[in-house]
This record gives C-alpha cells, sequence and structure tokens, in this order.
C-alpha cells in the first residue's frame, strides 16, 4: 500500500466510523465505543509507521474545476505534518480509551464517540491538507465537531449557549480566514502550499500584509486568542475527555499549525502583530486563572496561555543561525519552538485534563477545587501523573516543558527583549496557579464528603494517564525524537553562551517565586483563616478575602471581554437585526405578495370572459375573423 | 343564355355569406341562427359550384355534396339540441341560456 | 357580363336572405329561407350544375327547411317577448356590416377573378355519369365517411330526443 493510499485510508477510517454509527449504532453505545476505539487504534498505528518511517510524499487530485479556479483535494506529508499527525493520533487515542470508562453510565455513548470519530476525520483532514481552501473546508468541519462535543448534554441549556458560542466566536475568526485565502488567490493565484513556498523563495513581486494578517484571523479564532478568547473557557461545559483532545491538544493547536503551514507568507509587520497579540493573550489569560475556582475552567485558562507562548513564538520569527563551519543561515526558528511547545504542551496538557476528569469522576462530578483536598492518599496514581503534567508546565528542569519553555524564552530573549520580560512573568503567573490548583486538590486534608470518599479509577482511564506521563517527562528532549522530524524540531534552537545562562536563571527564578507564593498563600491555614460563608460550604478563596482589590480587578478583568461582547449583542446587532426582519417581512414578502396579487388579478378578469351567452362568443369569433383579415391584407 | 363573370358570383356568394353571419350575430332566436347557419352554407355551395364551372373542374361539384349531407346531419342533431334545451329550461333566447356564466 | 336574368335571380335571393334573416316572425323567416334556396337553385341552373340544382331543392328545400318548420311549430312561443337589444351587438353588428362592405369593396376593385369565359360545348356538371364515377372512384373515401357521419347524426338525434326519465 502506497503511503498516499494510507494516508487517504487514515482518512477515510474515521469518517466511516460516524456515519455507520450515526445511522445504525445510535442505540448500541457499546458497539459505537468499540468500533470508535478500534479505528483510532488503526490511525495511530498508521500514523506512528507514516511518522517514524521517515517516508514524505506529496499527492493530490483535482476535485472541482470553475473557470480558472481549480480546487484540489491533496496531501502535503512533510516533517511538519508528520509531527502533527502523529500528537493527533496518540492524544485521540488515549482520549478514546479513558473515555470507554467516564463515559460508561452515559445516555447517548453512540451520539458520543460519533463525534469523536467526525473530529477525528476532520482534524486529520487540517493536518494533511496541501492547500488553503481544502484546510479550510476540514477547518469548518473541525468547528462543527467541536459544536457538537461541547453539547453533549444538550438537555442543559449551559452546553447549548456555551457551543453556540463556540461556534460564532470560530465563525467571525473563519470570515478573517476567508478573506485572506481569497486575497491570497487574488495577489498569489494559487492557494496550493508548495506551489506558495516556491513562489516566496524565489521572490514574490507583490508586497502584502493583509494576507498573513487575514489568515491569521483564523487563528485568532481557532486558537482562542485575544479578542475571540471568550469561548474557550465556556466550552468547558462538554465532557472533560472533550475538552483533553479538542480544547487542549488539537483543535485549538490547529491554528498554530495554520500559521506554521503559512509561514511563508509571513512579513516583518505582520509577525510583530502576532508576537504582540500572543503575548498578551498569554499575560491576559495568566491573569484570569489566578482567580478560578472551577479545576476545568483553570486548566482552560492554562490553555490559552500556553496558545499565547506559542504564537508569540511564532511572532517572534526566524533568527540567524551560526553552523559548525562559520556559516550563518537564517532558521525559522519561531515556527520550531511554537511546534516543539505544541507537542510538549499537546501532551501534558491533554494529562493534566484527563487527570482532572479522573479527579472528576472519582468525586462523584464535584468541580470545585477549594471542595476537593486530600485525594494525594486516597488517588494515589492519578496524583502522580498529575504531579508529572504540573512540573511538565510549569518547566520544572529536565521534564518536557522546560525545554519547549527555553526554547522560547531564548528566542525571545534575543529577538525582543520586551516581549522576553513579560513571557517570563508569565511563567511566574503559571507556576503560581498550577501549584495553588495542585496543592488546593491533593494535598491538604478533604475539605468536603465526596472529596473523603474519593476512589481511584479504572484501568481503561489508568492507562491513558500513564502513557502520557511518560510522555510529558521524556517528550522534552529531542534526541529521542526520530530523525524524521528533524525538519521541524530541529528548528528550535537551543540557547549559547551567555544568553543560555540568562535564559536558564530567569526561568528558575521566576518557578521558585511563583510556587512559593502559591505554596505560602495557600497553605491549609491560610485557608482557614479565609472563612467559609455559611451557606454551602462555599470556602473563600485566601486571596480574595486577603487582598480583595487585587482579587476584584482580577475578576472584573475576566469578565470584561464577555460583558463588552453581550452588550455589542443585546444593544447593536439585536436591534439591527430586528429591523432587517422588518424589512423583510414588509419589503420583499410585500413584493412577491403583490405579484402574487397580480395573477390572481388578471385570473379575476379571465374569468369575467366567461359570459354563458351564445352571442357574446360570435362576438368573439367576428373579432377574430377581423384580425386574420387585417393580417392577411398587410395592414398589421 | 345566363352569362355572368365569376366576380359576379363569388360577390354574391360573398353578401349571402355576410347576411347570414350577421344574423348569427344579431339574432337571438336559436331557430333563426341555425337558419343563418343554413344560409352561410349554401353561401359557400354557390362559391365552390361557380369556381368548379369556370375552371372546367368538377371536384367542387362533387364536393358540394357531401357539404349538403353535413349540413342535414348538422341540422338535425342541432334542432333536437334546441329541442331539448326548450324542454329544459323553457326558452329558446340564447340571452337566456347563460348556465355556463362564469 | 351581366345579364337581366341573372340580376333578376340575384336580387331575388338576396331580398329573401334579408326577409330570412331580419322578420320577427319565425315562421316568415323559414319561409323566407325557403324562397331564397329556390333563387340559389335557380343560379346552379345558371351554373350548368343540374344535378345540384335538383337536389338542393330535393335535400335543403324539402327536407331541412320542413324540419325547421317542424321544430318551429313545436316550440316556438308565439307573444314572447322580445327584450331590447344590447348596446354591445349594436356594435358589433356595425363592425361586420363595416367589414362586409370593405370586403366587397376590395373585391371590386382589386378582385382579378378575371378568367375567359366557360368553353362551349357540354359542360361536364351536366352528365350525372361524371358525378357517379367521381364519386365512386376518386371521393369513395369521404363517401363512407359521410355514411358514417350520417349514422352517427342519426344515433345521436335518437339519444338526445328521449324524453328524460
Amino acid at each position: 500500500m502506497s503511503p498516499a493510499r494510507l494516508a487517504f485510508l487514515l482518512l477515510a477510517a474515521p469518517l466511516a466510523s460516524a456515519a455507520f454509527t450515526a445511522c445504525f449504532l445510535r442505540r448500541r453505545g457499546g458497539a459505537a465505543a468499540a468500533l470508535s476505539v478500534g479505528v483510532a487504534a488503526l490511525i495511530l498505528a498508521g500514523a506512528l509507521w507514516l511518522g517514524f518511517s521517515g517516508v514524505r510524499f506529496e499527492a493530490a487530485r483535482e476535485w472541482l474545476s470553475l473557470g480558472g479556479l481549480i480546487v484540489s483535494f491533496g496531501f502535503k506529508f512533510d516533517d511538519l505534518a508528520a509531527l502533527m499527525l502523529v500528537i493527533v493520533a496518540l492524544v485521540g487515542f488515549c482520549v478514546h480509551v479513558f473515555s470507554l470508562d467516564y463515559m460508561s453510565e452515559d445516555g447517548a455513548k453512540g451520539r458520543y464517540f460519533a463525534g469523536l470519530s467526525i473530529f477525528m476525520f476532520s482534524m486529520m483532514g487540517i493536518v494533511l491538507a496541501n492547500n488553503l481552501f481544502m484546510m479550510f473546508i476540514f477547518w469548518e468541519f473541525v468547528g462543527f465537531s467541536s459544536w457538537l462535543l461541547i453539547n453533549h448534554w444538550h438537555e442543559r441549556p449551559a452546553p447549548c449557549a456555551a457551543a453556540k458560542k463556540a461556534f460564532i466566536t470560530n465563525r467571525v475568526g473563519d470570515f478573517g480566514f476567508l478573506l485572506g485565502i481569497i486575497m491570497c488567490y487574488w495577489i498569489r493565484g494559487t492557494v496550493n502550499l508548495t506551489d506558495l513556498a516556491v513562489q516566496s523563495s524565489s521572490g514574490f513581486a507583490i508586497y502584502s500584509r493583509a494576507i498573513p494578517l487575514l489568515l491569521f484571523c483564523g487563528a485568532i479564532g481557532k486558537s482562542a486568542q485575544l479578542p475571540l478568547q471568550v469561548w474557550l473557557p465556556d466550552a468547558m461545559e462538554g465532557p472533560t475527555p472533550v475538552s483533553a483532545l479538542i480544547h487542549a491538544a488539537t483543535m485549538v493547536a490547529a491554528g498554530i499549525y495554520m500559521l506554521c503551514r503559512i509561514q511563508m507568507l509571513m512579513v516583518p509587520q505582520a509577525l510583530e502583530v502576532i508576537a504582540w497579540v500572543g503575548t498578551a493573550t498569554a499575560l491576559y489569560a495568566a491573569l484570569c486563572a489566578v482567580t478560578q475556582r472551577d479545576i476545568k475552567k483553570v486548566l482552560a485558562y492554562s490553555t490559552l496561555s500556553q496558545l499565547g507562548y506559542m504564537v508569540a513564538a511564532f511572532g517572534l520569527g526566524s533568527v540567524e543561525h551560526r553552523l559548525d563551519n562559520g556559516e550563518t543561515i537564517l532558521v525559522a526558528a519561531g515556527v520550531g519552538a511554537a511546534m516543539f511547545h505544541l507537542t510538549t504542551h499537546a501532551f501534558f496538557k491533554a494529562l493534566l485534563f484527563l487527570g482532572s476528569g479522573s479527579v472528576i469522576h472519582g468525586c462523584r462530578h464535584e468541580q470545585d477545587i477549594f471542595r476537593m483536598g486530600g485525594l494525594a492518599r486516597r488517588m494515589s496514581f492519578t496524583y502522580v501523573t498529575f504531579t508529572f503534567a504540573v512540573a511538565a508546565i510549569v518547566g520544572l528542569p529536565f521534564f518536557a516543558g522546560f525545554f519547549s519553555k527555553e526554547a522560547i524564552l531564548a528566542l525571545a530573549f534575543s529577538e525582543n527583549r520586551a516581549i522576553f520580560a513579560i513571557l517570563a512573568f508569565t511563567a511566574a503567573l503559571t507556576a503560581f496557579y498550577m501549584l495553588r490548583l495542585w496543592r488546593l486538590v491533593f494535598l491538604g486534608k478533604p475539605r468536603s464528603a465526596s472529596a473523603e470518599h474519593a476512589h481511584e479509577s479504572g484501568f481503561s482511564m489508568k492507562a491513558p494517564l500513564a502513557v502520557l506521563a511518560g510522555l510529558a517527562v521524556f517528550g522534552g528532549m529531542r534526541r529521542l525524537y526520530p530523525s524524521g522530524f528533524a525538519g521541524v524540531l530541529g528548528w528550535a534552537l537551543e540557547p549559547e553562551g551567555s544568553a543560555r545562562a540568562a535564559v536558564l536563571s530567569t526561568s528558575l527564578v521566576v518557578l521558585v517565586g511563583g510556587a512559593a507564593l502559591a505554596l505560602i498563600l495557600y497553605s491549609s491555614s491560610a485557608i482557614g483563616r479565609a472563612g467559609a460563608t455559611a451557606a454551602d460550604n462555599y470556602l473563600r478563596d485566601p486571596l480574595e478575602s486577603g487582598f480583595p482589590r487585587l482579587f476584584g480587578a482580577l475578576v472584573t478583568l475576566r469578565d470584561s471581554f464577555d460583558t463588552a461582547y453581550e452588550y455589542y449583542i443585546e444593544k447593536i446587532q439585536q436591534r439591527l437585526a430586528m429591523l432587517l426582519n422588518f424589512v423583510d417581512l414588509l419589503g420583499i414578502g410585500g413584493l412577491v405578495r403583490s405579484v402574487a396579487g397580480m395573477v390572481g388579478l388578471a385570473g379575476l378578469q379571465a374569468r369575467a370572459l366567461h359570459v354563458g351567452r351564445l352571442n357574446v362568443y360570435v362576438y368573439w369569433f367576428l373579432a377574430g375573423v377581423a384580425v386574420l383579415w387585417a393580417f392577411a391584407a398587410g395592414i398589421l | 343564355m345566363i352569362t355572368a363573370s365569376l366576380n359576379a358570383y363569388i360577390g354574391l356568394s360573398a353578401i349571402l355569406f355576410a347576411i347570414g353571419f350577421l344574423g348569427v350575430l344579431l339574432r337571438r332566436n336559436a331557430l333563426v341562427i341555425f337558419m343563418g347557419l343554413e344560409l352561410m352554407l349554401v353561401a359557400a355551395t354557390l362559391a365552390l359550384v361557380a369556381f368548379s364551372r369556370f375552371n372546367a373542374t368538377m371536384d367542387g361539384d362533387v364536393f358540394v355534396f357531401f357539404i349538403l349531407t353535413v349540413a342535414a346531419a348538422e341540422v338535425a342533431v342541432g334542432l333536437a339540441i334546441v329541442v331539448a334545451l326548450f324542454r329544459r329550461r323553457g326558452t329558446i333566447q340564447v340571452d337566456e341560456l347563460d348556465s355556463l356564466k362564469n | 357580363m351581366f345579364n337581366a336574368l341573372f340580376v333578376f335571380i340575384a336580387v331575388f335571393t338576396v331580398v329573401c336572405a334579408l326577409g330570412a334573416m331580419l322578420s320577427r316572425n319565425t315562421v316568415d323567416a323559414a319561409m323566407c329561407l325557403l324562397l331564397c334556396l329556390a333563387g340559389v337553385a335557380g343560379l346552379f341552373v345558371a351554373l350548368h350544375a343540374f344535378l345540384l340544382a335538383f337536389l338542393l331543392l330535393l335535400v335543403y328545400a324539402g327536407a331541412v327547411v320542413t324540419l325547421f318548420l317542424f321544430i318551429i311549430m313545436l316550440i316556438d312561443v308565439r307573444g314572447a317577448a322580445v327584450p331590447p337589444r344590447r348596446r354591445i351587438a349594436t356594435a358589433a353588428g356595425a363592425a361586420a356590416l363595416v367589414l362586409v362592405v370593405a370586403g366587397l369593396a376590395s373585391l371590386a376593385t382589386r378582385g382579378r377573378l378575371s378568367l375567359p369565359p366557360p368553353p362551349p360545348g357540354l359542360p361536364v356538371g351536366e352528365s350525372l355519369k361524371a358525378y357517379a364515377e367521381l364519386l365512386f372512384t376518386t371521393y369513395l373515401l369521404p363517401v363512407q365517411l359521410i355514411g358514417f357521419l350520417l349514422l352517427i347524426a342519426m344515433l345521436g338525434v335518437i339519444a338526445l330526443s328521449r324524453k328524460a326519465p
């Protein structure tokens, strides 16, 4: 089987599984689950073979031909795609296995697993696409899968609203994306990625800032950057495995992947904008995470922050690199650092989410971290894996996140000191809120009945945690990656000399500082001193009681975007919609009805001719004869 | 004997046809309308015979046979209908036979 | 061209036709029709179509007009009030008259039907044998169809004139 055929099979299998489940296995949740997990295993095997065997190819077939525009359906399987495919397949398989136990009592299992299959299909389409149109099509598919899965418990109003919000916000970003694609086709004449690369390397004449910025709009929507980040925290209404797969590891990373794919279209001004947007998002999200009580929302804001890191890394662009033989070449260090961090982030974020899923499952669907505690002894396996993940995300040396963060900070240090400072401060905040989370959930004494009676999860939930924990520990060591990915990971440079010392010391300082602050502020005595409101054992956050004004400011910051958007929608957009509705009813409806009325009138008049009297018909006969005669005589 | 041009015969036929048609147009008694129809047919036969005579053929004459027969059949059936109508409606003024109105 | 006899017969025919169409009394109209048919028969004789003249008188005048008279006697109600003529009828009548006059005028001025006078000798229309020859060879199909038509007409009349049950 040729690699292109295999890739096509990997793409078609989950689609077939989803279709089959949707048609026949809706009620048979167990069979749907088995089918879906089997397909996920197949995809993992295929992806690992394709990625590690070093085979790289391009294949295409013409799909649609409209005049001069040709939309083709093809695969571009280079190192970047191989890396992303392996990540998606691996995390996807882990999530599938985890869902077997997590969703075992759910009533709509069939729909859930069909949704997971459709998501795998769409995501792999984005990874494998060789032109922007195809990528856009699968982009929309991914948005649809996300909507479907967030909306899984659609009997409640909150998930429905959250799913709508996610889809609409994505749509706003996709509008810019589509404009960018059209503009790219207009100016460049092609949307095929390979052709664009060839064009750029041989020096394309027209200089366009608009194309990369418009295409970045798609990434803003999909990867939840400022100002379209409002959907990601709400998307936590979906089941936890869905959050792990879609809203942590893969779908939100699609924006970053897309940026790396279109790197040949970038210009310095666009890159600067992108870098600042990413940095602002990272800082903002970290500030919001500090005040959260819901375990999944903390992780959601943490995802936002890390995505901001990746986007900022991409925006920092390429650096000059001195090779061993003394030459300097231009290396796309931004792409390398962003993809490296994407890889490690996929592993440890998925692990964090699945771990939190295990905790939620064990505590019987309790999600407030102030009602947990003391789970270290009761759920020890989850505790150990979760600790590895926390170590990775805060950048503890030799864990995965350390290396990728170091690459990003080194890049920032050499390119833009201001961004470096902000990212370092954000790293401190990351350490602060992650340690806070870890401390409140696992250490200390149980603070509620459900935490006291927590139990460890079953095998199918522990196995993925183990796999991902291993990756979180060893995923940062680039030498362990096969040479097949060198085309991408090799671009993430390690800092040298004095820069290395500076970056290393900075990252260690912020790590220790943030962690210490968290452990002090959230010790058991501090929590006890913070007190509680009488109703429902609602323990107060020590931060809230200790520094009320700071806490209040942070909460306002967090809600500001939502408030602004709601105001806009209610006051401006809704009124415009009502006006348009009125115009439609009266204007267009009126037009159609008046045409119908005229036809009716004509009918009434025709009816009046049926007099019923013979004479009248003879008069018509006479008229006809007269007309005929006029024709014959040449008068008419 | 009688020598008249073809134009004269045709003109006469036209006049008779017109009189018959005006009768159909303007009279309201169904029977008189029928008589107008017969008059029109007779005018047509006159024209046919005149043409066939002046072209020295027989075809027009033979056709008159058929016209005669058809006219007879038509009168029979038409008058049967008029009688049936009169039995139903009690009138033969076509003005009042307008139950197909609208 | 114009022969006194022809003119006489023509005028007679036209006057009787007018009488047929214009008389108030239906029986008068039928009688005028009869006389008109007699005039047309005379014109046929002038055209040397003797058989046809005879047939006209036999079939038309003898059978058709007699049938008319039967029906008139059967159903024409005397003294029925005649409603006044509507305006549309007057307009249509005027229009028809105009057309007729225009037609005749154009025939008179632009008519190019001048053919040479008919050859002397035996006019073809005089021979009964010639009729029979044509009817039973060239025009056999129409003869059969006419027979069929007569059958249908007979059946129709019988069906129509049954008393309603």
